[in-house]
């Protein structure tokens, strides 16, 4: 294979697109353990719950997988505030959070791929919306609007989830939070609540993210697992709680791994994102933009 | 009992195990039994990172197919036997452990638990990627019919199991030993509180590698034996999650903090998948521990033998009584009755017909009483010897009705010793100082869960 520079330029716009996506796929994870502190390692398993409530209802009704991620927010945020509250009542309160708390979560993501397993089977779903099967080119880019219009909602939730954590007055009750919970308890407000409003957004953003998931891949239940690896790369990379930071490290790895597939094969892919991962632990565990 | 002779002691239940085995002469049951002991090796493994010093490891089965692929290199390379496997196997997973650990584990925190979980995926990446011992495609590992033990001839799955056997003694002496020794003390200063660990003069760094090492080490020495078991080996379930979710479900369910814990939780859970398999579906199968995993960490996160303890210490102060004992007995007995009914009450449900399908609703019923009452039962909680008087007495009814159904000798055996128990136990229940213990005291406050 020869290196040519539309080879090249194309990876590069590729690698930003899917950044975008990853970026809406972290900011989940950046709110419940960047800011929150809650290691959950089930935020994926949500997402793939949003694939499916996207497929399902294209598949059923037609409708838009976007559109479908926006109608289904509500419910999961119900579903992570019924999460948080039995997390609280459970491990918080108890404070035993460390290890039964990680058990915990783990058993649940892998309770929602067996129940997603038994119900739909190992086969991979995908959604149909007219723009899918699209691909502008601009020159020597070529711009496909499966990874479009997913990255540029990506990235048009995380400045109004920016926006609410810096201006409005819930969000920066949630980023005290972070700070002083005890504070916080001093100034009569009650940290349980914020943290469960806080913890309901973060699940609530898996319902888009799985639905520009099913936008980009085709989709089956276990395809969860390997999220994980980057989103928590993503995480540490960019700086624990930091939402700028998710945006950079998401646009970091997916570059990296858009030119890893372009070089050396696609199924190298998922090692990227641990190398990443180790690399920052060891270097630089602050993240680039670190509190 | 000292180190080395609980050491002997382990290795000559293993053996014995095995002999009684062999005089069985089942060959089912030495293919089932090889994955429940390999799940005690890897559950007492786990502990020792996990139970001891509280940091979870995920990736479970990344060590356990490092293992699985280095008896697969040297298959291809140059067969060796078993034992030299083993060694070789542990040498890698203790290695890569020790790296990973390095790496995460001078971070306090969830870290090293994410890093284990990118780290199965990782190298399934490789696995999947190094042609010579596979790729995705898997590998065929042609096992031996039979080979000479100290002059018996052996069927190589019999062999394979005893080796195994042999592991899992090792892996529980090595836990116990852990547990009595500094190391143990170490380890228990950083699961209670790491900071004050560290600032007591406690090299945390240290004793965390040197269990992750060990730990490492265990879970590769029982994955080497596994291509030879198996028959064939292919990355997607080598690296599945289930035996992540079983490593970590085992010891929580069993009890973390003492070496029988995990070995309990291992041997239940064990058995209880292996006829979920065979009774209902593998997927169904997953599904059960996943809900027990969760069920056991917000109802009992202690574990059974933290249950038991917890309720020792209000129940009987000092010496166990008979009082004490014969609850724990009853309550024992109700559990793991009830999980098995579960079991087979949802196989009935799931394959047989409307007359039958009531049967098992009943028992499934049943079960979940039966569950409830030993929970109340040892968290001393008021009207739970009630509960249990009603759930073993509907289990009577039961009986009767399976008896009445099928009136082979076995089964009649088998109801009979049921009722017998029953009968027993609701005796037992209704003695006076029994009911006591739940009644309402001034001054000593309920337990809370």
């Amino acid at each position: 294979m020869d290196l040519t520079a539309d080879l090249l330029l194309n990876a590069l716009v590729s690698g930003l697109l899917l950044g975008g996506f990853y970026a809406a796929v972290t900011v989940g994870i950046s709110m419940s353990f960047g800011i929150l502190d809650i290691v959950n390692i089930a935020h994926p398993g949500f997402i793939i719950v949003g694939s499916y409530v996207a497929y399902i209802l294209n598949a059923r009704f037609g409708l838009d997988p976007v559109l479908i991620g926006v109608v289904a927010l509500p419910f999961f945020y119900v579903l992570g505030a019924a999460t948080y509250q039995t997390y609280h009542v459970s491990f918080e309160r108890r404070g035993q959070e460390a290890l039964r708390s990680l058990a915990f979560f783990f058993g649940l993501l892998f309770i929602t791929e067996v129940v997603l397993i038994l119900v739909f089977g190992v086969d991979y779903r995908y959604v149909s919306a007219p723009y899918i099967d699209k691909s502008y080119t601009f020159g020597l880019i070529q711009l496909p609007m499966r990874m479009v219009v997913p990255c540029v909602m990506s990235l048009l939730m995380l400045v109004l989830l920016q926006l609410f954590l810096t201006r409005t007055f819930l969000g920066r009750a949630i980023m005290a939070v972070a700070q002083d919970q005890q504070a916080l308890r001093l100034m009569a407000a009650d940290p349980i609540k914020i943290k469960r409003i806080a913890f309901a957004i973060s699940i609530a953003t898996c319902s888009l993210a799985g639905a520009f998931l099913i936008i980009i891949q085709p989709v089956e239940p276990s395809i969860g697992r390997e999220y994980i690896g980057r989103v928590f790369a993503i995480c540490v990379l960019g700086g624990l709680g930091s939402l700028p930071g998710t945006l950079i490290g998401a646009m970091l790895l997916g570059i990296v791994e858009s030119f890893t597939a372009t070089l050396y094969g696609p199924s190298w892919a998922p090692a990227i994102s641990f190398g990443l991962l180790l690399l920052t632990l060891a270097v630089r565990p602050a993240g680039l933009m670190g509190r | 009992m000292r180190a080395p002779a609980f050491f002997a002691a382990a290795i000559g239940t293993a053996i014995l195990i095995f002999i009684v085995g062999c005089l069985i002469g089942n060959d089912y049951l030495f293919f089932a039994g090889y994955t429940v002991v390999q799940f005690v090796v890897l559950a007492s493994a786990w502990n020792i990172l996990g139970g001891y010093c509280g940091y979870v490891n995920f990736g479970t089965a990344a060590f356990f197919a490092l293992g699985a692929y280095t008896s697969v290199f040297f298959h291809k390379t140059f067969p060796l036997p078993i034992p030299v496997l083993l060694a070789i196997a542990a040498l890698v997973s203790g290695l890569v452990g020790l790296g990973t650990g390095y790496l995460t584990l001078r971070l306090r925190g969830a870290f090293f638990s994410i890093a284990t979980l990118a780290l199965a995926v990782v190298l399934q990446t490789f696995v999947v990627n190094w042609d010579y011992v596979g790729g995705s495609r898997g590998a065929y590992v042609i096992r031996p019919n039979s080979v000479g033990v100290f002059g018996f001839e052996l069927d190589y799955v019999r062999y394979l199991c005893l080796i195994m056997l042999l592991l899992a003694a090792v892996a529980v002496a090595i836990a116990r030993t852990i547990e009595r020794s500094k190391l143990g003390y170490g380890f228990a200063t950083i699961r209670d509180d790491e900071l004050a660990a560290e600032a007591s003069g406690v090299p945390t760094l240290k004793l965390k590698l040197i269990a992750t090492t060990l730990s490492g080490a265990l879970m590769g020495m029982a994955g080497a034996p596994f291509p030879y078991y198996i028959g064939y080996v292919e990355p997607a379930s080598t690296f599945g999650l289930p035996y992540a979710v079983n490593s970590i479900a085992m010891p929580l369910i069993g009890g973390t903090t003492i070496w029988f814990g995990p070995l309990i939780g291992s041997i239940l859970l064990g058995v209880l998948t292996q006829l979920a398999t065979v009774t209902i579906s593998s997927a169904v199968n997953l599904l059960l521990v996943g809900a027990l995993l969760v069920g056991f960490v917000i109802v009992a996160p202690n574990g059974l033998v933290g249950l038991v303890q917890q309720f020792l210490r209000i129940a009987s102060p000092g010496r166990p009584d008979v009082r004490s004992t014969g609850l724990v007995a009853v309550a024992g007995f109700g559990f793991i009755v009830g999980l098995f009914d579960v079991v087979f009450n949802l196989a009935a449900l799931l394959a047989s017909d409307v007359s039958g399908e009531a049967i098992a609703t009943a028992g499934l019923v049943l079960a979940a009483l039966w569950l409830v009452s030993s929970y109340g039962l040892m968290t001393i909680r008021r009207g739970s010897p009630l509960l249990a008087t009603v759930a073993f007495g509907l289990s009577i009814l039961l009986a009767v009705v399976h008896i009445w159904i099928d009136r082979s000798l076995g089964n009649v055996a088998l109801w009979g010793v049921g009722v017998a128990v029953a009968i027993g136990a609701i005796w037992f229940l209704q003695r006076r100082h029994v009911q006591e213990l739940y009644q309402p005291r001034l001054g000593q406050p309920e337990v809370a869960a």
